[in-house]
């Protein structure tokens, strides 16, 4: 048989597997394979090759789904929450600057009136209110420093 | 789009841990296979393993839909592991990008097709696997992404970023270079 016909049945042979033959190719290839014992053998050995790639067989460590699964969970515990978190203590932190601002005249007459009943000195009544603003919000960012270091610590350990 | 990928886009755009929980479960083999062979090493591809998910569910909300899950999974994950090869400076793994697909495809010989009949005869599956490995990378990935993850040449360039021809001319060198790898392995 011509050389020619068995190189083109195995240039058929992997068309067939890679992007598949029109039907006039593939009825030529199936009269050849039937005609020459050499260019059918090699076809059933391409065949046999591409099982034993479909079987290749891996094994998954046992637990590496659950390794996976935790630490998805603990991503999504950090961000999505943090992301929530976030919003509300802009939105809490806005609306106390807003009472703040409001309310200063108020405080300030309270601490001229401890001032005037109890004789405190002005400088005390002055340090005084600067605490009243700035213990708050330096308690609120101690707060959250001392959750992120938790979460962090967590997460590292797990 | 068809309506279970429409749920599963909407549950990765929520984030959702339940969903996640069940894909890792359901995509466990496959991913963890495409991962193993296109590094070589377990312990690599377990870390690229738990990567992959993590950016499944930083990046769910860009998963349209449109094409299957499995698709986007493993282009995450190969960008994964050549970001890890490059990092790592991971010999086999330097060139998952288009190595010579101008040169025609040239078909295996007789002697190459005779030494393959007679170890496929022996049914050795272990050979397969072995041959595998000592192919370049890129041939390894698209025979697998083609033969063991059954997807379809449009599918495997999208995984891969690649024109349709560049899949099928890697397709048919991977073929030839892992019936040589099986020649010298017999030899």
């Amino acid at each position: 048989m011509n050389e020619n016909l068995h190189e083109r049945a195995h240039q058929l042979l992997a068309e067939s597997i890679v992007e598949g033959l029109r039907p006039a190719d593939e009825a030529w290839l199936r009269e050849h394979l039937a005609a020459c014992s050499g260019c059918a053998q090699e076809a059933a050995a391409t065949q046999s090759v591409l099982r034993a790639l479909r079987a290749v067989p891996v094994s998954v460590p046992r637990d590496l789904a659950a390794r996976a699964q935790l630490r998805v969970r603990l991503r999504a515990q950090q961000s999505s929450p943090a992301a929530t978190g976030s919003f509300w203590l802009w939105a809490v932190t806005a609306a106390s600057w807003l009472l703040g601002v409001f309310s200063a005249p108020l405080v300030w007459r309270g601490f001229a009136w401890l001032g005037a009943n109890f004789g405190v000195p002005k400088l005390a009544l002055e340090f005084g209110f600067v605490l009243w603003w700035t213990v708050p919000p330096l308690l609120a960012a101690a707060i959250i420093l001392h959750q992120k270091a938790l979460t962090a610590e967590w997460s590292n350990k797990n | 789009m068809t309506d279970d990928t429409q749920a599963l886009a909407t549950g990765l755009r929520q984030r959702d841990p339940d969903l996640l929980d069940r894909l890792i479960e359901q995509y466990q083999q496959r991913l963890y296979r495409y991962l193993l062979f296109l590094t070589g090493n377990p312990p690599l591809a377990e870390d690229l393993f738990q990567e992959t998910w993590i950016r499944v569910l930083e990046r769910g909300s860009q998963y349209n839909g449109k094409s299957k899950f499995e698709s986007w999974l493993f282009a995450i994950a190969r960008n994964l592991v050549i970001d890890a090869s490059r990092r790592k400076k991971i010999s086999s793994l330097e060139d998952l990008g288009d190595p010579d697909s101008n040169t025609p495809y040239d078909p295996p010989d007789e002697r190459a097709a005779s030494v393959l009949q007679m170890l496929v005869s022996r049914e050795n599956e272990q050979s397969v696997q072995l041959s595998l490995l000592k192919i370049p990378a890129y041939y390894r990935e698209v025979l697998l992404l083609r033969f063991s993850e059954e997807l379809g040449l449009e599918e495997i360039a999208g995984v891969m970023a690649t024109p349709v021809s560049t899949v099928k001319s890697r397709l048919y060198r991977g073929l030839a270079a892992l019936k040589t790898a099986m020649t010298e392995g017999a030899a």
